[in-house]
């Protein structure tokens, strides 16, 4: 634990913190609102003092309630791993700023946190699903995702139709979804 | 008569049937032939070259796929070598019957032809592969009077026929219907457009020097010991032969086509069956016939290294032994078999008498072979050609083996500009040199 | 204690009408920007599907590459034919059963995706590991550092072309693998890091087979090296390709090897030490050209620093348990927890959230391999199809770890 580094993130991010500076173990945690997070990456990554350049984790987070945006970044100026929660996403406008303009990295990311949770990252040039099909209709990393019926709504039951690569001329005939009975 | 069928075991029947069809068809082959040798043999007489030259299709065609096979099993067997691994070694002794196995499997898989390729040039792609090599073997001379034809033009002839495959190759990918064989048959096409003219190029020196595309002629132009061979006057035309000759048969380093990292099989993708089994022997024969062409321009053909130091003459003459051959003949087996039996059945109390009996027949056959061999090498000239031939085609087989153990493949890119900047202003070189060589010799 | 009842797939009760389940809709995206620059093609360009059954996108990978000639414009991986949700996995399993669901997602080196969630239960649990459990844990994951690093030579090597040299290195990881064979009873998955140790000390099979291979290992390694290391061919094809510069690496999340082969210093092993580290004695290497054979080469030398280290634990392992004292049911106060381990691909790391419970509230498992992959579409465009491979083997994904 690096109390020195807790006044810092104190000192330096007091108005935008949302809740106190918590430190276990060799993590410190920092907690925010959505809307600041460019803001606070941007200092953190280019503040002489902070130098967090290294992003070591993205990952997005169901509380049961809302959704949190969970960062972990590394720095030269500090032995702890500076955790950054955007905590409070709303369930019905899950909406966030991407950091894509930071960490170009954070792209594939955001897009697996938009793929498991439905997070939407304002700004990330390339949000769609990574893992799962296309055509995937829920997010099943939400605390209310039940595979019964919702791997079971998606075209194909959660089976990703096979990519066909007919001749021009049957195009139109083969294409085969096995929705048509189970709508 | 049907109480008596019903009796006789399953032998017996396949015996009454048998044997009358055998007399049948022996009385009527006799018939015929009686009646259609002789104008068949003078039709024959009358076309000698025509005849020469079905006879030398057919022989080819026959030699192709066991040579095929023994390219293929030496692959096997030496890349496993540089491997650390054992290669095949279950089907016949020490796995040698591994490729007829796998030929036997090409045969006997589906042929498949994909939705959406253009039928007819899709079956006929391998065909035309096929073809062109063997084709190019007739022209090669394996021994003094073994070849296929003797043209005056014989080299110009081989590297026409040779670019013939990338015909094929180009008729593969553009029928496959799809983009990896389009952009296999466009690397051939690329490639052989690039390859063919340093590897003809670099020809041109010995054509100089022999002064003639002869092929036969430039092999007793080379003969004498191993110093009178093309590769010490022409050491830089062979090191831009063998390696465009490389870029040809799609060999690794350079086997653009069919880059199984990046292009899956290249023009073969979409192929299955025995269609795919063509282009693989026509990549096998084409390693031998381009090694084959190797010894015969640079290493002197069936040219012997060095002369004999001594005279070896043979002078047999079976029939002055009257009726001590007959003999000999009867006796000779079962004397040689118990001679050559006996030290082992003395040697150990294990080996029993009919396995010591066995050992005896194997060495006796082995060394009447070896015998007769032997007797064939000294006195018929064209088995020791033959013979060298054969030996000297399988080294380059090997180094080709070798260098597909050993090398990466270089990038589209650098095949391209090493062929263009590097082979192909050597080649140009070469031949300027050997040209003033000549005219400064002559002029002398 | 009740169990929370799960979800049955046959109860009816829990299908819920489509009309009725608001946040499920997916938030409408039209395609989004990058998808339509990639898929609208120019003149002259057209697209090929590399995968997911193609003989070297090393795992069930689909790349679509947008040609023109022989040359790639861009390109688009597509991913998750390997997915199997072991995020959701871990949430509905206890704390020991999680590890061995983690194993194969690194299915190369498996004991460093064992580790990095490992250490983050202790983390939750405060548990001090013993620390001789410590150094096994440091050898085995070294001795697997080395067997990971046989393989990719051995790949990239084929993925270039030449077939002998991943038979020779197969030859050295097999010994590595039948060494920690004797220990975790498992060739590939290895299942042994538990939480508070290790699942057994090492024993007399694994020190005889180590001491014999460590007696020859350095010539052997150098030997195998020479095969590639002077090929002229393999040096010109891999040099000058694919260079990451430094700021880049940074910006795309780039760890491990890759980033250190384009001049960064950052291990984690140094950066944020974990378990014995700060004891022993090794040095980062770094290269300063960030193509591919920087990043073979820098490899190579890793492995020559893992030799170093397991030498070192073999000198100062501590006698003592290689289990700490555990409770049967492990219970962890409500809280977060992040560590990070450095692998042979870079940084595994895990983020694991407890909400006091007997299973994970969340668990977010990061993997290298998957930033790694999206290195490919940057350094690749402007290349050939044939280099596509040699830039994505110089990366050393592992699709299992990048589908997750």
């Amino acid at each position: 634990m690096d109390r020195a580094f807790r006044a810092l993130i104190e000192r330096t991010f007091g108005d935008v913190l949302t809740g106190p500076v918590r430190q276990r173990h060799d993590e410190t945690e920092m907690r925010i609102r959505p809307g600041d997070v460019p803001q606070v990456m941007r200092t953190l990554h280019d503040d002489p003092r902070l130098r967090f350049e290294y992003l070591g984790d993205l990952a997005g987070v169901d509380t049961g309630t809302d959704f949190q945006v969970v960062y972990h970044l590394w720095s030269v100026v500090t032995p702890d791993w500076l955790r950054v929660v955007a905590d409070g996403i709303p369930r019905d406008q899950p909406r966030i700023p991407s950091i894509t303009f930071l960490w170009k990295g954070a792209e594939w990311m955001e897009r697996e946190a938009y793929d498991m949770f439905g997070l939407v990252f304002e700004g990330n040039r390339d949000l769609r699903r990574i893992y799962l099909p296309d055509d995937f209709v829920s997010f099943p990393l939400r605390k209310d995702f039940h595979l019964p019926d919702d791997a079971s709504r998606s075209p194909g039951g959660g089976v990703r139709p096979m990519e066909d690569a007919p001749t021009p001329a049957d195009a139109a005939a083969t294409t085969v979804r096995r929705t048509a009975t189970a709508r | 008569m049907t109480a008596y069928w019903n009796r006789l075991s399953v032998g017996s029947r396949a015996f009454l049937i048998v044997v009358p069809a055998l007399l049948v068809v022996g009385a009527i082959l006799t018939v015929g032939i009686a009646l259609l040798l002789p104008p068949v043999l003078g039709f024959l007489g009358a076309n000698l070259p025509l005849a020469r030259f079905a006879a030398a299709a057919t022989a080819i065609i026959v030699v192709t796929i066991p040579t095929a096979f023994v390219i293929i099993y030496m692959e096997l067997k030496v890349i496993a070598a540089m491997n650390l691994r054992v290669g095949p070694d279950r089907v016949g002794p020490y796995g040698t019957l591994m490729s007829v196995v796998h030929g036997l499997k090409v045969l006997a898989k589906e042929d498949f032809t994909p939705r959406g390729v253009d039928v007819p040039i899709f079956t006929l792609a391998p065909v035309v592969v096929f073809a062109s090599i063997p084709l190019t073997m007739l022209v090669i001379p394996f021994a003094p009077g073994i070849f296929g034809q003797d043209f005056n033009i014989a080299l110009l002839y081989f590297f026409a026929i040779s670019g013939l495959s990338v015909v094929g190759l180009m008729m593969a990918g553009w029928a496959s219907f799809n983009k990896y064989s389009l952009l296999g048959a466009l690397r051939a096409a690329a490639q052989a457009i690039s390859y063919e003219l340093p590897l003809t190029l670099s020809v041109v020196g010995i054509i100089i020097l022999a002064g003639t595309m002869s092929l036969n002629s430039i092999v007793q132009l080379q003969a004498g010991s191993f110093l009178d061979w093309n590769i010490w006057k022409q050491p830089l035309g062979f090191v831009i032969f063998f390696i465009a000759a490389t870029a040809e048969a799609n060999r690794t380093p350079l086997d653009m086509t069919e880059a199984d990292q990046e292009l899956v099989a290249g023009f073969a993708t979409e192929y299955s069956g025995m269609r795919f089994g063509f282009f693989f022997f026509a990549e096998y024969v084409n390693v031998f016939v381009v090694s084959a062409l190797s010894a015969v321009l640079f290493f002197g053909g069936w040219n012997a290294p060095f002369d004999w130091p001594f005279p070896v003459t043979l002078n047999l003459d079976p029939g002055g032994m009257g009726l001590g051959l007959i003999f000999l003949i009867a006796l000779a087996p079962v004397v040689g078999t118990i001679i050559l039996g006996l030290p082992f059945w003395l040697l150990s109390s294990r080996v029993s008498t009919l396995r010591a009996l066995v050992i005896g027949f194997v060495l006796f056959n082995l060394l009447i072979v070896g015998a007769f061999m032997g007797w064939a090498f000294i006195s018929a000239a064209w088995v020791s050609g033959l013979v060298w031939m054969v030996l000297k085609t399988f080294v380059f087989v090997f180094i080709f083996v070798q260098m597909r153990g050993t090398l990466p493949r270089v990038r589209v890119d650098q095949l391209m500009s090493f062929a263009w900047k590097w082979l192909l202003p050597a080649a140009l070189l070469n031949i300027f040199v050997t040209a003033i060589a000549v005219s400064i010799l002559a002029n002398r | 204690m009740t169990t929370p009842t799960r979800p049955s797939l046959d109860d009816p009760s829990l299908t819920i009408p489509l009309e009725h389940a608001g946040i499920f809709e997916p938030i409408p995206l039209a395609r989004t920007e990058r998808q339509r620059e990639f898929y609208d093609l120019r003149d002259g360009e057209m697209l090929l599907n590399m995968g997911p059954q193609h003989p070297s996108t090393h795992g069930v990978l689909r790349v679509v590459l947008k040609i023109s000639g022989e040359q790639v414009v861009d390109l688009d991986p597509v991913l998750g034919y390997l997915h199997r949700g072991v995020e959701k996995i871990a949430e509905n399993s206890d704390f020991h059963q999680i590890i061995s669901h983690l194993d194969p997602l690194e299915y190369v080196a498996s004991l460093f995706c064992e580790w990095s969630p490992v250490m983050s239960f202790e983390k939750l649990l405060d548990i001090q590991v013993p620390r001789r459990a410590e150094y096994i844990r440091v050898l085995t994951g070294e001795l697997n550092r080395i067997a990971s690093h046989m393989l990719f030579i051995g790949w990239y090597a084929l993925d270039l072309g030449g077939i002998t040299p991943i038979l020779w290195s197969f030859a050295e990881r097999d010994e590595i693998v039948e060494m920690l064979a004797a220990i975790t009873g498992a060739k590939l998955l290895f299942n042994y890091f538990r939480i508070g140790g290790v699942n057994g000390d090492l024993n007399h099979d694994f020190m005889s087979r180590l001491g014999d291979w460590m007696s020859r290992a350095g010539a052997q390694l150098e030997a195998g090296m020479g095969l590639l290391n002077e090929n002229e061919i393999f040096v010109r094809r891999a040099r000058g390709l694919g260079i990451l510069d430094r700021e880049t690496a940074l910006r795309m999340c780039a760890t491990g090897p890759n980033l250190r082969a384009s001049g960064v210093p950052f291990d984690i092993r140094r950066a944020h030490p974990y378990s014995v580290y700060p004891e022993l004695e090794f040095e980062i290497p770094t290269r300063r050209e960030g193509d591919s054979l920087a990043r073979y080469l820098l490899r190579m030398d890793e492995v020559r620093q893992s030799l170093r280290i397991i030498d070192q634990c073999l000198h100062q392992m501590p006698d003592g348990p290689v289990m700490a004292r555990l409770p049967r049911l492990l219970r962890p106060r409500p809280g977060r927890a992040y560590s990070a381990v450095e692998g042979p691909r870079g940084q595994y790391s895990c983020y694991a959230m407890s909400d006091g419970t007997d299973q994970p509230f969340r668990l977010r498992i990061h993997d290298p391999s998957f930033l790694h992959l999206q290195l490919v579409g940057l350094l690749m465009p402007g290349n050939l199809i044939a280099d596509t491979m040699a830039i994505m083997a110089s990366l050393d994904p592992v699709m299992g770890g990048v589908d997750k």
